[in-house]
C-alpha cells in the first residue's frame, strides 16, 4: 500500500504563498529568469561550533549548507508534511513495521550513482553510538539497522522495531541527510545536492558552484556563499550591499526598509512558537487549575504588538498551527483575569512567589518574560523573572524555575509531541510525564489509516490544550530580507523543503 | 564659563541618575507601541517611554562605576600606603607584585569573562571593575607616599618627634590625597566607559534594563524609527563623560600650579 | 643591559604562569561544561556524559591542568574543546585581523598624537592649542561603541562610502574596508594620547634646565629636539604602551560591531562555550603580547633618557 502526500497548503498558510507573491512583485516585475552569478546568504553564526558534518548538523547554517551540498531521502512541505526527494516512492507493509522505498536516479558530485548501499552507509553512520552528537539519532530510533537491506541498486528495505506510520516524516529529520557509500572526511563533502562544495572556514565563510548533474536540474545562480553573521551585521550587511539575502531579520528591521525599500521582506506567517513552559511535576503546577489560571492571565495580543512588534499570531496553548494533524477547531483562549483570580484563590497559590526562568538564549525571551511577569501582577500573582546564562539556558530551564521561556522552531507535530511531551523526551520543556499519553502516542505512531491516525494525534492534541503546561501566546511571523535583485526566493517554515533553498534563485 | 558647562554637563546626568529613579514613574505612558511617538521622547522597543527609562537607567550606568572605583581606591589606597610605610622590601614586593598578574589583561576582557559566568549580576560587574583599576592605584598611591615620605618635611616632622600615625595620616595622607584628585577624572571617565561597553556588548545586565548602554544597545535597530530611543541615552553618557573630563583637567591644572608654586 | 632584559623577561614568565593558573581556575568555576554547552535538544543525558568522557571533562581540574602546562612546555597549546581544532589555528586564524587593526591604529597614532602634542604645546593657549584640546576632550569623552555606531549608520548606510561590515571578506588590507573600524580606534586613542602629550611637553618646557637651555640662547629648534622632545617622549611612550590595554577593549568592541572574526570575539565565543584550552591559549598570547610591549616601552625610555636605576 502507498501513501499519498498531502500536498495541500491549508488555514492561514495559504496567506503565505500571496503576501510572497505581492512582495516579489516591488522586487523587479516580471522578468525572464536569468543565469549565472555569485548570491551572498547570510545566516546567525555558530563560530567554532558549526560543523561541516551533514549529521552533526544542528544550527540553521549548517543545515543551510548541507541543504546546498547533500539531499535527504524526503523533505518536509509547507504543511510539514513529507514530500518525496531521493526516495522516489515508497511503500509500506506488515501494520507499518517494513518500508520499500524507490531510489531516484541521481549522482554524487565525484560522478558515483546513489545507490542502495549509499542510503545504508549513511543511516549506520547516524545510529553509530561513537557518535554522539549526530542529530538524528532519535529519528532513526525506530530503524532495526543489521536488518535493513538493499533488495536492488535502486530499492531499499527497512524494517523497524515497532510499527512507526511516520517513518516518511522522520526521514526528513534534521541530520538525516545521505551520503555516499564509505563518507568519512567531513572537511572534503561529496553529495547529491545541487551545489558542489567548495571552501568553508567555521564561523565564517563556505564557498560551493553549481551542480550541473543535479537530479531536479541545475541551480540558475553560479556561486553560493554561505556567511556567518550576528543579527545586526545581517541587517547591516544587506544593506550595505554584502549579501544579497538575509536569513531572520528582526521586525524593526523590516519596518526600517519598509520606509527606505533597500530591501524586500520574505514573510512567512507565524510558523515558529513562542510559548512559557508551565512545569507540571512541581507546585503549583501540579494543580490543573493553576495551569490554567496562568493561562487565562496571558495578555496575548500585547505580547505579539510588543514583543514581535505585531509581526505574528496569537498563540493558542498549542504548538503546529496550521500544520498537518492540528485540530482546527479549539476555541482561542484568551485574557480573563477574574476567572483566573477565583481559580488561584480556590487552589490557595495566590500569595506564593514565582520563579521566571529565562536567558537570551533566543530572541525576544527576556522581553516576553518581563512582560509576562509584569501582566501577573497586575493579575495578583508575584512573578520573578531570572535571567541566567544563555549558554546553558536549554539544560537549565529544565531544573531551574516553576516558568521557562521556550520557543521551537517548526517541526512536524508528531515529533514536537515525540521530543517535548513524553515521558523520557530529553527536552521535556514542560515536564508533562503521563504513561497513558505516551501510550497514545505510541497507538498513534503506529496506525497506518490516514484519517485514523490523524484523529489520534488530534485527540492528543486536545489534551495538551486543555491540561499540559504549555502556554503558546505567540507565533512570530518568518521575517528574511533580500535585495531587490533577487528572486525566485519562496517564502517556507524554517526546516521545510523551500526553507534556504538557492537553487532556483537567480539574481537579476 | 568653563566651569559653568563643567557644572552643567556633570549636573544633569547625576542629577538624573540620582533623583531620576525617584520621580521616572510621573512621566511613564503605560502600554505604548515599540518605537512609538507617545511622551516628549517617543517609545522604546518595548514601547516604553524613553524619558522615564532615561531617569531610570543612570543609577546603574553612573552608580557601579563610582561605586567600583570607591572601592578600588580603599582597597588599593590602603595597600599602597602599607607597601610604602613597610620598611622591609620583601613586604613591599609581597603586596605590590601578585596584583601585577593582572596587569597584562585588557580591561574589558576581564569584564567580560567574569560577566559570562554570572549571569546578569552588577555586583560581579563592579567588582571585575574594581579589580582591573586595584593595581594601578595601589602603585599610584604606593608612589606618591614613598615621594612624600622620602622627602625632607617628614624628615623634619619625624626629628621633631611627632607621632607615626600624625606623619602618615596628616602629611603623607594629604599628599596622597593631591595625587588621587588629579587622578579620579579619568579613572571615572574609564569606569564608567567600561562598564558601559560590557553593557552593551550585553555582558551584564538583563537586555530589558533601563540603564543607559543597555538601551543603547537594545534600541539601536530603531535608529532610524525613532532615534531618541539609542541617542538620549548616548547623550546622557557623553555629557557625563565630558564633564567629567573637563573637571579632571580643571583639577590637574590646579594641581600643577601648587606644585609650580 | 642584558642582564636587566633577561630579568624582565624571567619575571614576565613568572607572571605569565600566575595568570595561567588565575584564568583556568576562572574558566573552570563557570557554571557549565563544554559538553553541556554543546547539548542539543535531541541528546539525553546519557549521550551528554558520553560526550563528556570523550571531551575528557570527568577528570579532575589539577589532572586537566598539569597535561595542559605540559603540552604547552612543547609549544602545543591543545584542542578546542568545542570544534576540536588545534588551540594554535584558531589563534592563527583570528589573530591577522585583531593585528591589522591594532598594528594600522598604532603606526597612525604615534607620530600623530606627537606631533599634534608638540603642536599643541609650543603654542600654549593659542588658537591652535585651544582648538586640538575642545576636539580631543570632545572626542575622548565619546563611547567606542557609540561612535562606532554614529559611523556606520552615516558613513556605511547613508553614504555608501565603505563597507558596514567584514561578513564574508577574505583580503584584510583594503583601505576601504579599515577605515571606519580604525577610526574609530583613532578617534579615542588619539585624543587620549595627544593630550599626554601636551601635558608632558608643557612640563618639560617649564621646567628649569629647558628655561635655562633657552636663557643661554640656544636655538629654539636645538632645545626642542635635544632637550623637551626626549623627555615629553618618555610619559608618551609609556602612555602608548598602556594605550594598548584601551586599545584592546576598543577592538572588542569593534569587531562586535563590524562583525570582524578576530582574537576578541574569539575570545568571548570561547568563555561562553566553556572551551577552557582556547581561552587559555587566547588570554596567554595577549597578555604575553601585553608585558612585550611594556617592556620595549621601558627599553625605549632608557634609550632617550637614560637613567641609574631603569622602572621596576
Amino acid at each position: 500500500m502507498s501513501e499519498r502526500m498531502s500536498m495541500d497548503r491549508r488555514g492561514f498558510l495559504g496567506l503565505t504563498a500571496v503576501s510572497a507573491l505581492a512582495l516579489a512583485g516591488c522586487g523587479g516585475g516580471h522578468e525572464q529568469p536569468r543565469n549565472g552569478g555569485r548570491l551572498r546568504a547570510l545566516f546567525a553564526g555558530g563560530g567554532a561550533k558549526e560543523t561541516l558534518d551533514p549529521h552533526a548538523a544542528n544550527l540553521f547554517i549548517d543545515q543551510a549548507r548541507h541543504k546546498a551540498i547533500f539531499d535527504k531521502l524526503t523533505e518536509l512541505g509547507s504543511d510539514l508534511a513529507p514530500v518525496p526527494r531521493l526516495a522516489e516512492s515508497w511503500e509500506v507493509g506488515e501494520g507499518a513495521t517494513v518500508w520499500r522505498i524507490r531510489l531516484r536516479d541521481a549522482v554524487f558530485h565525484n560522478g558515483k550513482k546513489l545507490s542502495s548501499e549509499d542510503v545504508l552507509y549513511s543511516f549506520a553512520r547516524i545510529l553509530d553510538p561513537n557518535s554522539a552528537e549526530f542529530t538524528g539519532k532519535s529519528n532513526l530510533s525506530t530503524l532495526d539497522l543489521p536488518n535493513c537491506r538493499a533488495i536492488d541498486p535502486r530499492t531499499v528495505e527497512l524494517r523497524l522495531n515497532r510499527p512507526n506510520a511516520d517513518l516518511p516524516t522522520n526521514l526528513a529529520a534534521l541530520g538525516v541527510v545521505i551520503v555516499p557509500d564509505g563518507f568519512k572526511d567531513p572537511a572534503q563533502p561529496v553529495g547529491t545536492g545541487p551545489f558542489k562544495f567548495g571552501s568553508f572556514t567555521a564561523g565564517r565563510t563556505f564557498t560551493a558552484t553549481r551542480f550541473d548533474q543535479h537530479w531536479e536540474g541545475a541551480p540558475r545562480i553560479d556561486e553560493l556563499h554561505i556567511l556567518s553573521a550576528d543579527a545586526d551585521a545581517r541587517g547591516n550587511a544587506l544593506r550595505s550591499g554584502q549579501a544579497e539575502y538575509a536569513h531572520e531579520v528582526n521586525p524593526t528591521f523590516a519596518r526600517t526598509v519598509a520606509a527606505d525599500k533597500s530591501a524586500q521582506i520574505i514573510v512567512t506567517p507565524g510558523c515558529t512558537t513562542q510559548a512559557f513552559a508551565l512545569k507540571t511535576d512541581r507546585p503549583p503546577f501540579d494543580n490543573p487549575d493553576v495551569v490554567l489560571a496562568f493561562k487565562l492571565i496571558a495578555d496575548r495580543q500585547r505580547l505579539v504588538d510588543v514583543v514581535l512588534a505585531g509581526k505574528g499570531q496569537v498563540g493558542n496553548d498549542l504548538y503546529g498551527k496550521g500544520y498537518r494533524y492540528y485540530p482546527q477547531d479549539l476555541p482561542q483562549r484568551s485574557r480573563d483575569p477574574e476567572q483566573a483570580r477565583s481559580l488561584l484563590r480556590k487552589a490557595g497559590a495566590l500569595n506564593t512567589p514565582l520563579t521566571l526562568y529565562t536567558s537570551s538564549a533566543s530572541a525576544g525571551f527576556v522581553e516576553a518574560a518581563t512582560l509576562f511577569a509584569q501582566q501577573c501582577g497586575e493579575a495578583g500573582v508575584k512573578v520573578d523573572v531570572q535571567t541566567g546564562p544563555s549558554e546553558t539556558f536549554w539544560k537549565d530551564q529544565l531544573v531551574k524555575g516553576e516558568i521557562g521561556s521556550h520557543r521551537s522552531g517548526a517541526m512536524p507535530i508528531p515529533e514536537f509531541l515525540n521530543i517535548r511531551m513524553l515521558t523520557n523526551s530529553p527536552y521535556n520543556i514542560s515536564a508533562w510525564r503521563h504513561a497513558d499519553f505516551d501510550a497514545d502516542f505510541a497507538a498513534a505512531q503506529s496506525t497506518v489509516d490516514e484519517a485514523e491516525r490523524a484523529a489520534l494525534y488530534q485527540k492528543l492534541q486536545r489534551r495538551v490544550y486543555d491540561k499540559a503546561g504549555l502556554l503558546v501566546w505567540g507565533h512570530p511571523d518568518w521575517l528574511n530580507a533580500a535585495t531587490p535583485k533577487l528572486h525566485g526566493i519562496e517564502s517556507a517554515p524554517p526546516n521545510t523543503l523551500n526553507w534556504a533553498r538557492f537553487d532556483k534563485a537567480w539574481l537579476s | 564659563m568653563r566651569r559653568v558647562i563643567t557644572v552643567l554637563l556633570l549636573a544633569v546626568p547625576v542629577a538624573a541618575a540620582v533623583l531620576g529613579p525617584l520621580i521616572a514613574d510621573l512621566f511613564a505612558t503605560q502600554g505604548g507601541l515599540p518605537y512609538g511617538v507617545d511622551g516628549p521622547l517617543g517609545t522604546d522597543n518595548l514601547g516604553r517611554d524613553v524619558l522615564a527609562q532615561l531617569l531610570k537607567g543612570g543609577a546603574t550606568s553612573l552608580g557601579v562605576a563610582a561605586g567600583a572605583v570607591l572601592l578600588s581606591y580603599l582597597v588599593g589606597g590602603l595597600i599602597g600606603l602599607t607597601a610604602a610605610s613597610a620598611r622591609s622590601r620583601t613586604v613591599d614586593d609581597a603586596l605590590i607584585r601578585p596584583l601585577d598578574v593582572l596587569l597584562p589583561l585588557p580591561s574589558l576582557l576581564v569584564v567580560s569573562v567574569v560577566a559570562i559566568g554570572g549571569g546578569a549580576s552588577l555586583v560581579k560587574v563592579g567588582l571585575a571593575v574594581a579589580v582591573i583599576n586595584l593595581p594601578t592605584v595601589a602603585r599610584l598611591v604606593r608612589a606618591a607616599a614613598l615621594s612624600a615620605a622620602s622627602g625632607p618635611v617628614v624628615e623634619a616632622l619625624r626629628m621633631q618627634g611627632e607621632s607615626w600615625w600624625r606623619i602618615q595620616l596628616g602629611f603623607i595622607g594629604r599628599s596622597v590625597l593631591a595625587s588621587v584628585t588629579a587622578d579620579i577624572g579619568t579613572r571615572l571617565t574609564l569606569a564608567i566607559f567600561l562598564v558601559a561597553s560590557a553593557n552593551f556588548l550585553g555582558l551584564g545586565l538583563s537586555p530589558t534594563s533601563a540603564d543607559w548602554a543597555v538601551s543603547i544597545a537594545r534600541n539601536r535597530d530603531g535608529l532610524l524609527l525613532q532615534p531618541w530611543a539609542a541617542l538620549a541615552p548616548a547623550a546622557m553618557l557623553v555629557a557625563c563623560t565630558l564633564g567629567l573630563n573637563l573637571l579632571a583637567d580643571g583639577l590637574l591644572a590646579r594641581a600643577r600650579r601648587l606644585e609650580v608654586r | 643591559m642584558t642582564k636587566y632584559v633577561l630579568r624582565r623577561l624571567a619575571l614576565a614568565v613568572g607572571q605569565l604562569v600566575a595568570l595561567s593558573i588565575v584564568v583556568f581556575s576562572l574558566t573552570a568555576m563557570l557554571p557549565g561544561d563544554a559538553a553541556e554547552v554543546r547539548q542539543s535538544e535531541h541528546m539525553t543525558p546519557e549521550q551528554v556524559a558520553a560526550l563528556r568522557n570523550q571531551l575528557g571533562l570527568d577528570r579532575p581540574l589539577w589532572t586537566r591542568f598539569l597535561e595542559w602546562a605540559g603540552a604547552v612546555l612543547h609549544g602545543d597549546l591543545g584542542q578546542s574543546l568545542s570544534s576540536g581544532l588545534p588551540v594554535n589555528q584558531i589563534i592563527g586564524e583570528s589573530i591577522g585581523c585583531t593585528a591589522v587593526l591594532a598594528g594600522v591604529t598604532v603606526l597612525l597614532v604615534a607620530p600623530l598624537s606627537t606631533v599634534l602634542g608638540i603642536a599643541s604645546a609650543v603654542g600654549e593657549n593659542g588658537r591652535l592649542d585651544r582648538v586640538i584640546t575642545a576636539v580631543t576632550l570632545g572626542l575622548a569623552a565619546i563611547p567606542d561603541f557609540v561612535l562606532a555606531l554614529v559611523f556606520v549608520a552615516v558613513f556605511a548606510l547613508q553614504l555608501g562610502w565603505s563597507p558596514a561590515t567584514w561578513v564574508g571578506v577574505t583580503d584584510l588590507c583594503t583601505p576601504e574596508l579599515l577605515a571606519l573600524p580604525v577610526a574609530v580606534l583613532l578617534c579615542r586613542s588619539l585624543s587620549l594620547l595627544t593630550r599626554q602629550v601636551r601635558a608632558g611637553t608643557v612640563t618639560v618646557l617649564h621646567a628649569g634646565y629647558v628655561v635655562q637651555a633657552r636663557r643661554l640662547g640656544l636655538p629654539r629648534r636645538t632645545v626642542l629636539l635635544r632637550h623637551v622632545l626626549p623627555n615629553a617622549a618618555v610619559p608618551a611612550v609609556q602612555d602608548l604602551a598602556r594605550l594598548g590595554d584601551n586599545l584592546l577593549g576598543g577592538v572588542l568592541l569593534v569587531e562586535a560591531i563590524f562583525a570582524i572574526p578576530g582574537v576578541a570575539t574569539a575570545l568571548i565565543t570561547a568563555v561562553q562555550q566553556r572551551d577552557v584550552p582556547t581561552v587559555q591559549g587566547l588570554t596567554m598570547v595577549l597578555a604575553a603580547f601585553a608585558l612585550l610591549i611594556h617592556l620595549l616601552a621601558d627599553l625605549i625610555c632608557d634609550r632617550l633618557v637614560p637613567r641609574t636605576e631603569l622602572l621596576r
